[in-house]
């Protein structure tokens, strides 16, 4: 008893009661429900078990399958366009010697609006009678109004542009705290030896920023479901489940049809999804800092 | 049972100033030291009423109101179904409607042993009916709802339109009395993208509850007596058809499909939309000219009807309810008189809403009459034999929300043209009967 209590699982009792309370126990009694026809009105369905029955309609049921791999090609494209925004202004940033400071708080101001606000705005801009682009469209010319938020193609193109418009300033500050960090002997000695700009960044700048973009990758593939609200706000995953993605899919069932059981096996399917991309990340973050320090 | 309350028969002239309503019970009583903590629908047209009600109450009693909670509807109904399954009920009044009660299990308590029969004797005998949920009246009922066509009077006067429709259509230009006749109207008038002959609303609920109502007066019924679907039937096709030539032929918005009521409401005030199918409580607003571009130039007729001779009437009332679990049951049940009562109605009546009392039926005709308000008593005259005569509830089961949700997206499906009316509507039917069947209907 006396060596328990002088070894180091007292010092780490704390986290572990912390995160068996905060994250365990709500993941556990989550995990349970899923195999129960747990309805929020009828809370005493919460203790009748059903086995896989959740699991195995939804493995049947196409309408899931399609949100999910709706949400994978979105968090695909958006996470890839957001890196290539926000790497460009980070780049463009970093060459600025005057009023850097200022663009960088000007960078962060989407990050401030919250994804409810977002939703809200891009809702308006992209109204197909009153909306924004509609009307500068309308001086150039186009007179039909586009369908935005209606067309199937166009109605994720929508959401995905508020997502980026949101989110894109995230990479940016990641990316430019690496370049910050960069050492500059290697650019300089590589400047020397006569590379172009393109060499420099694809030789040298860019295998010191890998880790920071595969950082930034995994945070954004855990924080990107923030986009709820803002397709909740836009379309509501509509019309006829164009826009239709897990996260809508879910709040749906659970919250508004009250099926929490089913709501929860939806979510544990999806976890998959985000273990997935996250493993993914971390993969390829370990491989580009091993290469680092081997170069 | 309820010791503390005293029933007190007045006239109550006093709150009404201009006209004389019928004597009307009372239910007040000393609640000093009692806060009643409430959860209520939010919004501009709800609001007014709190903020005339509670403190009158308070005043009168000496009890005190908390509102936990003030949000829409949509947002509240999740809040308690949350509530409900922490069994965190904390509060002892909550704003609810006919549609949504019968998915709260027993949460509410049985008004029926709580208000006398003398004060339920002051409200329509139909609308208590439709607040009752398995033999229990768990709701008061606070206003009712239902839709009537608006137009711009102006578009029927011109006579260069009455020549042109006639010509192309074959009979007179005249407010519709079918909705064969409002899809003709709709496309004769459309001139996209400045202006659209009407719009309905195109998700959720409001899509669900529009198609059912057009189900209803073509002649079909969304489920037979054990609550199978039968919406799948030639009644129910030619109503889905009927959204479906309206987009087509461009007499919509493109968008329509994302609108909710806000989107229907505010584009027939700013000018653009021809005919509107609309609640009451938009009136005031339509008419008034610093909010739409409308106002002077409104005509109202009772909904139109389908090819079954059935007026479309979907309806439902806005209500209180009582948690079974409040402390302080005579004081809760005095605070939902007092929300519910004649001053209470006569307040938002005069917004345009539509009473669940008939003495504030003659009321409000009275006052608008003595007011030589023109417009607004055609308004309450309408509303008055559409709530009689059309009015019908959706079924009132547990099921309906999930079910409108199964349906949406089927029905948004066909009117893009990505399914047929006829695979839409086999495919929300099948959805619905396993809904149905989990249920244990059948």
């Amino acid at each position: 008893m006396r060596k328990f209590l002088n070894g180091p699982w007292v010092l780490l009792m704390p986290t572990l009661i912390i995160l068996t309370c905060v994250v365990l126990l709500p993941l556990l009694l989550s995990l349970w429900t899923s195999f129960t026809p747990f309805k929020l009105t009828k809370p005493d369905t919460l203790y009748r078990f059903v086995g896989f029955r959740n699991y195995e309609r939804l493995i049947g049921d196409l309408d899931f399958w399609i949100a999910f791999g709706r949400t994978v090609l979105f968090l695909a494209i958006a996470l890839n366009l957001e890196l290539v925004f926000g790497l460009g202004i980070a780049l463009l940033i970093n060459k600025i010697t005057y009023g850097q400071r200022t663009l960088r708080t000007l960078m962060m101001f989407p990050m401030m609006f919250s994804p409810i606000l977002v939703g809200f705005q891009w809702k308006y801009i992209f109204n197909d009678n009153i909306g924004l682009m509609n009307n500068f469209l309308r001086e150039f010319g186009v007179i039909q109004p586009i369908p935005w938020l209606v067309d199937g193609i166009l109605a994720n193109v929508s959401i995905m542009a508020a997502e980026i418009w949101s989110s894109t300033s995230v990479f940016a500050i990641l990316l430019l705290a690496g370049l910050l960090g960069i050492p500059k002997d290697p650019i300089e000695a590589a400047k020397v030896d006569g590379c172009n700009s393109w060499q420099v960044f694809k030789n040298i700048t860019l295998p010191f920023l890998m880790p920071f973009v595969f950082i930034a990758m995994t945070i954004r593939s855990l924080d990107v479901a923030r986009a709820y609200d803002i397709v909740q706000m836009m379309t509501g995953g509509g019309p006829a489940k164009r826009t239709e993605l897990l996260w809508t899919l879910i709040s749906r069932t659970g919250y508004v049809d009250a099926k929490m059981g089913m709501a929860n096996a939806m979510s544990y399917i999806s976890i998959f999804l985000s273990i997935a991309f996250t493993f993914f990340f971390f993969y390829k973050l370990v491989e580009a800092r091993q290469r680092l320090s081997y170069e | 049972m309820m010791l503390r309350i005293f029933l007190s028969l007045i006239l109550a002239v006093s709150f009404f100033g201009s006209f004389s309503a019928k004597a009307e019970t009372e239910l007040w009583g000393d609640y000093s030291g009692v806060t009643l903590r409430v959860k209520l629908i939010g919004g501009g047209q709800y609001e007014g009423l709190y903020n005339e009600v509670i403190p009158w109450w308070e005043e009168n009693t000496g009890g005190k109101i908390e509102i936990v909670t003030q949000k829409n509807h949509f947002e509240l109904d999740k809040e308690i179904k949350k509530d409900i399954a922490s069994g965190n009920l904390d509060f002892c009044v909550a704003s609810n409607h006919t549609s949504f009660a019968s998915q709260y299990g027993d949460i509410y308590t049985d008004l029926n042993n709580i208000m006398p029969a003398s004060v339920l004797a002051d409200y329509t005998p139909l609308i208590l009916e439709h607040s009752t949920v398995n033999g229990r009246l768990v709701q008061m009922p606070r206003h009712s709802d239902v839709s009537n066509l608006y137009y711009q009077k102006s578009l029927y006067e011109d006579a260069d339109n009455k020549a042109n429709f006639k010509a192309k259509y074959g009979y007179d230009l005249t407010p519709p009395e079918t909705w064969d006749q409002v899809k003709d109207q709709a496309i004769f008038f459309s001139n996209p993208p400045d202006f659209y002959g009407t719009q309905y609303v195109g998700k959720e609920e409001a899509i669900a509850g529009r198609f059912y109502e057009l189900v209803i007066a073509n002649g079909g019924a969304l489920f037979d007596e054990d609550y199978r679907p039968i919406f799948n039937s030639p009644a129910g096709v030619e109503a889905l058809q009927w959204f479906i030539d309206l987009y087509n032929a461009k007499a919509v918005p493109d968008g329509v499909l994302n609108y909710l009521w806000d989107d229907t409401g505010l584009g027939f005030a700013s000018g653009t939309i021809a005919m509107n199918l609309d609640w009451a409580g938009w009136a005031g607003f339509f008419n008034d000219p610093e909010n739409s571009k409308v106002a002077g130039d409104i005509g109202l007729v009772r909904a139109p009807m389908g090819s079954g001779g059935l007026r479309t009437g979907w309806s439902g009332s806005h209500s209180f309810s009582m948690t079974e679990s409040c402390p302080d049951k005579e004081a809760a049940a005095s605070f939902l008189w007092a929300l519910t009562s004649n001053k209470a109605q006569m307040i938002e009546a005069r917004g345009g809403l539509s009473p669940t009392r008939p003495a504030i039926w003659d009321a409000i005709i009275a006052e608008k009459k003595a007011e030589g308000d023109e417009f607004m008593l055609m308004v309450f005259e309408t509303f008055k034999m559409s709530l009689a005569e059309d009015a019908f509830t959706p079924p009132l089961i547990p099921e309906w929300i999930e079910f409108t949700n199964a349906l949406y997206p089927e029905l948004q499906a066909a009117i893009l043209g990505d399914k047929s009316p006829e695979d839409a509507l086999a495919t929300a039917s099948k959805k619905a009967t396993e809904i149905m069947e989990d249920a244990g209907y059948f």
